[in-house]
């Protein structure tokens, strides 16, 4: 009996140190980070579709399911935040296809994210696809309803008709005057017709003139048909079909960076106050400057609360003292 | 022919009633009086005080003015407004009644055409007086887009100043012929080089009266759908933005009809000072003025149909801001401009004609006094009202005209006028050939001098005025 428990005993043993040193061995595997790896094109034109293809391991083994986001970096009035062109789950190869459409003239800092579902922090994948320069502009304007016939040859049409007209009237004139200088008159000053003639002359001039300020209109400023005629700004497009991230000027924490004038930055976009008083506080058509005119703290938060003239007033419901203690130190700062 | 006989009877009648009109016509170039040259003064100096007005608005910008970032239009887009509407006066007297046959017409056009071009240039001169950066007004040709209805208005008033020019100058031929002609020895040199030029060698040959019926056939049909388009794009500038009090449809109509309404108005007023500085009461007689005083009232009456229409469809649907557009109108601010619109220049007017006793030239005049300031209140008050409605909740602000704004603005009616009494001096103010046709006819017709507007054989005709002899009709064939 006791050589049989014994035995038993050694089994147990044996068998709790195997699964120890499986778990041991195993141990460091489990705990590798996921790796991601990502496949783009190094340079696309605007208006392309561009695929992106990220493949995450870990230990080289694909990861299955995994979430992945495209994003790059835009900025706006100083503040800049991530944008979120594209995300994807990864497949049983442990690979996520993502494409999008190159709007942005310019990619700053492009990054394929691990959004889950592990809450354990994975390196983010940096890389660059640079923007061919030129290209078309998206925009179109897609309002109006188009009316066969109707357009703007009809109106240059019209246009030219009456000029046409008005013209002919001048040649009458001009007619008028040759007539007369045909006959034997005793008294009428031979040859006198240069004022029906110039008369005449200005309305073809002036009718001519008209009818290129018409057709040359469309390309004399913000051609949006025409990519060389048009004056492209880095401006970000972003519609539906991109969810816009946003600065984040909502989450709490953008706002408590422990410096002030950072602090009151954020704020500052966040309540609006940049709407009416410009994005420094310089002020603007309906805001007056915030910068010189800025007085005492207690005075400000009497503003702020009230809400002098056209402005609304902000209980501090919505604005803490502590916040616009903040949004003060950034405006004292100069904005 | 009875015509033939006709004039033959009445041959020595007629030449002495002709020799009397031109002896008429020509009075203001021949005789000149201190009066005159007092008078000429008074709007040099008001026009002159204008320039050194704008001198200070040139130096310093629009900052001498009242407008501001909120209301950015006033006193000078009014002033534009009002003389482009009573640059209308030429437009309907001359081609709708000639048009339409109105014998009536024929004393009346020449000063109308006038009263036309001479506003026209007074208005636009408002639209660069408001432009703070003046220097930039070529930018409107080398950047303009058809897209903003500012450049449909820059198309309408081009196109209407060059067709009225012509259509000013084409039936003026045979009166400055005439005047070459009678004048040659009685006025300086430089008059006379006038006359010899613009009087195109006309002598009323035949082929020379065909080319002048068609140039004026034309000019008379182009220049009414002309005139009708430059004053509802001028509304458009307004009614083509969703602002309270602008965004609506009937802007075009209430426009164009005020125009006219207005245009009518100071052609009445321009007639009875001319008539009774240069005693014209034979041609400019009490039935021409009240003609004209009953289409004011007949206009009086449909600006107010167009007023109700557009304050009532508005005003029972009303919405957040229009509430505040018509507050000011009908009751705050604005109400004393407004009820003075209303009820002094639109119903005064017919008030004025249904009375039997002050359906008299007095009267006429009383009326168009009363409406050519209502209609320029209508226009501050509709550019200004426009202006002052909150897109936002922010205060509304205030805006009066400063003493620069002030000055321009007088300086501008001066020029107005100043043109008028230059262009007096120089060209025929009375149609004589148009005249001397239809008296003319009237005897023809065995009918007295006195044209009657229900009577017309309908052929539109040239008369020739050079010969001395008594005119000669020449059918204007092929054109009419």
């Amino acid at each position: 009996m006791t050589g049989r428990r014994k035995h038993i005993a050694a089994r147990i043993c044996v068998s709790t140190l195997a699964i120890s040193l499986a778990l041991v061995v195993s141990a460091p595997a489990i705990a590798a980070e996921i790796g991601i790896s990502v496949g783009a094109p190094v340079q696309v034109a605007i208006g392309q579709d561009v695929e992106v293809k990220a493949v995450l391991s870990q230990d080289g083994v694909p990861v299955e399911g995994a979430e992945v986001a495209l994003t790059y970096q835009a900025s706006w009035a100083g503040e800049s935040s991530r944008v979120e062109l594209a995300t994807a789950t990864t497949d049983e190869a442990g690979v996520a296809v993502m494409t999008y459409q190159q709007r942005a003239d310019d990619n700053r800092e492009m990054q394929v994210v691990y959004l889950g579902p592990d809450t354990e922090p994975v390196a983010p994948y940096v890389f660059t696809i640079a923007v061919e320069a030129g290209g078309e502009q998206l925009y179109v304007n897609q309002s109006g309803v188009e009316i066969p016939f109707v357009n703007g040859t009809l109106v240059i049409l019209v246009i030219a008709t009456v000029w046409f007209l008005i013209a002919l009237a001048a040649v009458y004139l001009v007619r008028v005057g040759r007539a007369g200088r045909s006959l034997d008159a005793p008294i009428a000053e031979k040859g006198s017709m240069w004022i029906s003639a110039l008369l005449a002359s200005a309305a073809v001039f002036t009718a001519i003139g008209m009818v290129i300020v018409f057709v040359r209109a469309p390309v004399s400023n913000t051609d949006v048909t025409d990519p060389d005629r048009y004056d492209r700004t880095p401006i970000v497009y972003l519609d539906g079909t991109y969810p816009y991230v946003g600065f984040g000027l909502q989450d709490e924490s953008v706002a408590q960076t422990g410096d002030p004038v950072q602090d009151g930055s954020a704020l500052y976009f966040k309540y609006g106050c940049a709407a009416c008083h410009g994005i420094r506080g310089q002020g603007a058509a309906v805001g007056p400057t915030l910068r010189d005119e800025l007085g005492s703290f207690g005075s400000f938060k009497e503003d702020v609360r009230e809400g002098p003239r056209g402005m609304p007033g902000y209980e501090d419901v919505t604005i803490s003292d502590e916040n616009m203690q903040k949004i003060y130190q950034y405006l004292k700062d100069g904005g | 022919m009875d015509r033939a006989s006709g004039r033959f009877c009445h041959m020595d009648t007629m030449t002495n009633w002709r020799e009397r009109l031109i002896a008429k016509t020509t009075r203001p170039t021949l005789v000149t009086t201190y009066k005159y040259w007092l008078w000429l003064g008074f709007l040099i100096v008001i026009v002159g005080n204008g320039v050194f007005q704008y001198s200070k608005q040139w130096q310093n910008g629009l900052i001498v003015t009242d407008m501001r970032d909120r209301i950015s239009w006033g006193l000078y887009i009014s002033a534009f407004v009002f003389f482009i509407g009573i640059s209308h006066a030429g437009t309907l007297i001359s081609a709708i009644l000639r048009v339409s046959k109105a014998t009536w017409r024929a004393p009346i056009t020449r000063v109308a055409e006038f009263i036309t071009a001479v506003s026209l240039v007074v208005g636009a001169a408002f639209v660069l007086i408001d432009m703070g950066r003046p220097d930039r007004i070529f930018n409107v040709f080398r950047y303009g887009r058809w897209q903003s209805p500012i450049m449909w208005d820059v198309m309408a008033i081009t196109t209407y100043l060059t067709a009225s020019v012509i259509y000013l100058y084409a039936p003026m031929i045979p009166d400055l012929g005439l005047f070459r002609d009678r004048l040659v020895n009685k006025v300086g040199a430089i008059r006379n080089f006038l006359y010899r030029t613009l009087a195109l060698n006309w002598y009323a040959a035949p082929p020379q009266v065909r080319f002048l019926g068609k140039a004026i056939t034309i000019m008379m049909l182009i220049i009414m759908p002309i005139a009708v388009s430059v004053h509802t794009v001028v509304s458009w500038i307004f009614s083509m933005t969703l602002r309270a009090g602008w965004n609506t449809s009937i802007f075009g109509v209430l426009f164009v009809a005020g125009a006219i309404f207005s245009g009518v108005a100071t052609l009445i007023l321009v007639m009875a000072i001319l008539r009774r500085i240069y005693h014209w009461e034979e041609y400019l007689t009490q039935k021409h003025f009240l003609y004209l005083g009953y289409l004011l009232a007949a206009f009086g009456a449909f600006m107010i149909y167009v007023n109700i229409n557009e304050y009532l469809t508005e005003g029972f649907k009303i919405e957040e801001a229009g509430e505040f557009a018509f507050r000011q109108l009908f009751v705050e601010d604005f109400a004393v401009m407004f009820w003075f619109y209303i009820i002094g220049g639109l119903i005064g007017p017919i008030v004025l004609m249904l009375i039997p006793k002050t359906r008299t030239i007095a009267g006429v005049v009383v009326a168009a006094i009363l409406v050519d300031i209502a209609m320029f209140l209508e226009r501050y008050f509709i550019v200004v009202t426009g202006l002052r409605v909150p897109l936002m909740p922010y205060e509304p602000a205030s805006y009066a005209p400063t003493f620069v704004e002030w000055s321009i603005f007088v300086a501008g009616l001066a020029l107005f006028a100043l043109l008028l009494t230059v262009a007096v001096k120089i060209f025929p103010m009375l149609a004589v050939w148009e005249m001397t046709e239809e008296h003319e006819r009237r005897l023809a017709m065995g009918l007295g001098g006195e044209p009657h507007p229900l009577d017309d054989d309908g052929a539109l005709s040239v008369a020739t005025t050079n010969d001395g002899t008594g005119p000669e009709r020449v059918d204007e064939g092929g054109a009419s």
